[in-house]
């Protein structure tokens, strides 16, 4: 019960430098990123008019978060970002079901993982808004509905940010906590499958879809 | 005639414990009796399938429990668990039993309310019934999702050693925690549970929009959790930021106003943001083909309608950081 309070933090301090690593995450990820290049290899290797179970699966994932995103951002601009779109998704997908197996921590568990994607997110949102709207009528845009109201709207941008990586933070690692405190009082009977079923599958597939579609909203939200 | 710290954790204990699960009865209650009141306008409607609607009424109205559930875990934790005695033991009690027992409030009602639009659209559309007790049911779970994180923060204050703190500005951090969680779960839960009801109706309604009204669904219930979301920050500062040790009054009081400021302001935006989301989720099912343009004036209009939630946030940063 004790590791409750400094959650799952493996710190290395090198030479005396503030250089801290957190070496679990980095190390769950790279085990996230290697799966799913196995999965990807195996999934196109040989592409057939019948496909196989591996190839079908990759289809169906792209098919529709293709389709999702040429509704949100239309034919031509649908086509550019769907790869990130169906990327994102598989990737935290995979983050968010890596705590069911024994050993292994969710990525997402780690606030630096779902923060860093927020703010990719949100980096590449505005960067599609100026480049479909022009600087000048993106920064006027801000000035809606009133001058004053400018600071307010930057928050605004700003705490999009923090919702959508402190939700997907939060649900995951509360998750874990529930499963850990749970398993503790009940002396590990019975519960924690269950448990891991709700919160790890469960709750980390709709989190992962809830994320991507965030992601893509907001980029939708930008370029209108 | 003098208390000596023993007596105070057995106050904190049971008067923590009392409200946790006093509160926490209240919302699950009243979503379980929406949801049984629905089931009987379905069942007089269409008596052939009472079986089938009865059974999604209690699996229903079983998901409206659990943050009942989770209140009593608290509330019989509270009651039961011998804690170490130390002071500021007082304040983690009774801030874990308020947190919990709030936090249930929302999520209770909320879930109750896609039960029941679950049950009279069986009734309405029977061939629909397998997508739509889905669709209940991960509408319900996404709306336990506040009273979750009131769990989380529940269980964080009382497994958390806080004996190295010092117990001057501490205690107000600790119970500041406890209620922005608690409060902040409510207008969450209650907003989430409008969304999922209306993607019910929407799916029996219209079946053909089932896969658009489920994402929009998630989109306007995850954007309804926001403050809840910010909320939770806040605990999440007030929990595990250390505080220089004070004499002052002042301090103390102003991670508490925090805590206060952060939970209250959270439960208006979030009960507007779920009307903004029910009403594009209701016509999405009527006018299928404009499910961008409704999506993008839903989250827009959330934005605003969730600026004073914006707001509560900055004062209580301000509170916490500043003052």
């Amino acid at each position: 019960m004790e590791d409750l309070g400094k959650i799952h933090q493996l710190i290395i301090h090198i030479f005396g430098r503030d250089f801290t690593f957190n070496v679990e995450c980095m190390v769950m990820t790279w085990i996230v990123i290697i799966a799913l290049l196995i999965f990807g290899y195996l999934a196109a290797r040989k592409r057939n008019i019948i496909p196989n179970l591996l190839q079908l699966v990759g289809e169906m994932i792209i098919g529709i978060f293709y389709d999702l995103t040429e509704d949100a951002l239309g034919e031509e601009l649908g086509k550019k970002y769907a790869p990130l779109i169906c990327g994102l998704f598989m990737f935290l997908f995979l983050c968010n079901w890596l705590g069911i197996f024994p050993h292994l921590e969710e990525p997402t568990k780690d606030l630096n993982t779902p923060l860093s994607y927020g703010i990719m997110g949100f980096i590449l949102a505005h960067h599609a808004g100026i480049k479909a709207k022009g600087l000048k009528t993106y920064l006027k845009d801000y000035c809606e509905p009133m001058f004053i109201m400018a600071p307010l709207n930057v928050i605004g941008e700003l705490a999009k940010v923090i919702s959508i990586s402190f939700r997907l933070f939060g649900n995951i690692m509360g998750g874990s906590i529930i499963i850990l405190v749970v398993s503790y009082l009940t002396f590990n009977l019975v519960t924690p499958p269950f448990l891991n079923a709700f919160f790890g599958a469960f709750v980390g597939t709709i989190q992962a879809f809830v994320f991507t579609m965030l992601t893509l909203v907001y980029i939708a939200v930008q370029v209108a | 005639m003098p208390y000596d710290i023993q007596t105070w954790v057995k106050v904190a204990a049971f008067s923590g414990g009392g409200m946790a699960m006093g509160f926490g009865a209240i919302g699950a209650a009243i979503g379980e009796g929406h949801t049984a009141a629905c089931a009987n306008e379905a069942i007089s409607r269409n008596t052939k399938l009472s079986g089938d609607i009865f059974k999604a009424m209690l699996v229903g109205q079983a998901i409206a429990e659990s943050s009942s559930i989770f209140a009593l875990v608290i509330a019989m934790m509270l009651l039961f668990t011998k804690f170490p005695e130390h002071v500021l033991t007082v304040p983690v009690l009774f801030g874990a039993g308020l947190c919990m027992g709030l936090g249930a409030i929302g999520a209770g009602v909320g879930a109750g309310y896609p039960a029941g639009s679950c049950c009279t659209g069986m009734a309405r559309q029977p061939a629909m019934s397998g997508r739509l007790s889905t669709n209940m049911l991960i509408g319900s779970a996404v709306c336990q999702t506040p009273a979750i994180f009131s769990l989380v923060v529940s269980f964080i204050l009382l497994f958390t050693d806080f004996s190295k703190s010092p117990v001057s500005p501490t205690w107000a951090a600790i119970l500041g925690a406890g209620i922005a969680s608690g409060f902040g779960a409510i207008g969450s839960g209650l907003g989430g549970g409008l969304v999922a009801e209306a993607s019910c109706d929407g799916i029996s309604r219209q079946p053909e929009t089932t896969t658009q009204v489920t994402n929009v669904m998630l989109l306007g219930q995850a954007v309804t959790q926001t403050t809840a979301i910010y909320a939770l920050l806040v605990s999440f500062i007030l929990m595990f930021k250390t505080f220089p040790e004070t004499h002052l009054l002042a301090p103390p009081m102003a991670l508490l106003s925090a805590g206060i400021c952060m939970g209250i302001g959270a439960i208006g935006p979030a009960i507007g943001e779920g009307f903004a989301g029910k009403s594009a989720v209701a016509w999405i099912a009527r006018n299928q083909y404009q499910v961008a343009d409704l999506t993008r004036v839903m989250l827009v209009g959330q934005a605003v309608a969730e600026s004073t939630g914006i707001y509560s946030l900055v004062i209580a940063l301000i509170l916490i950081f500043v003052v």
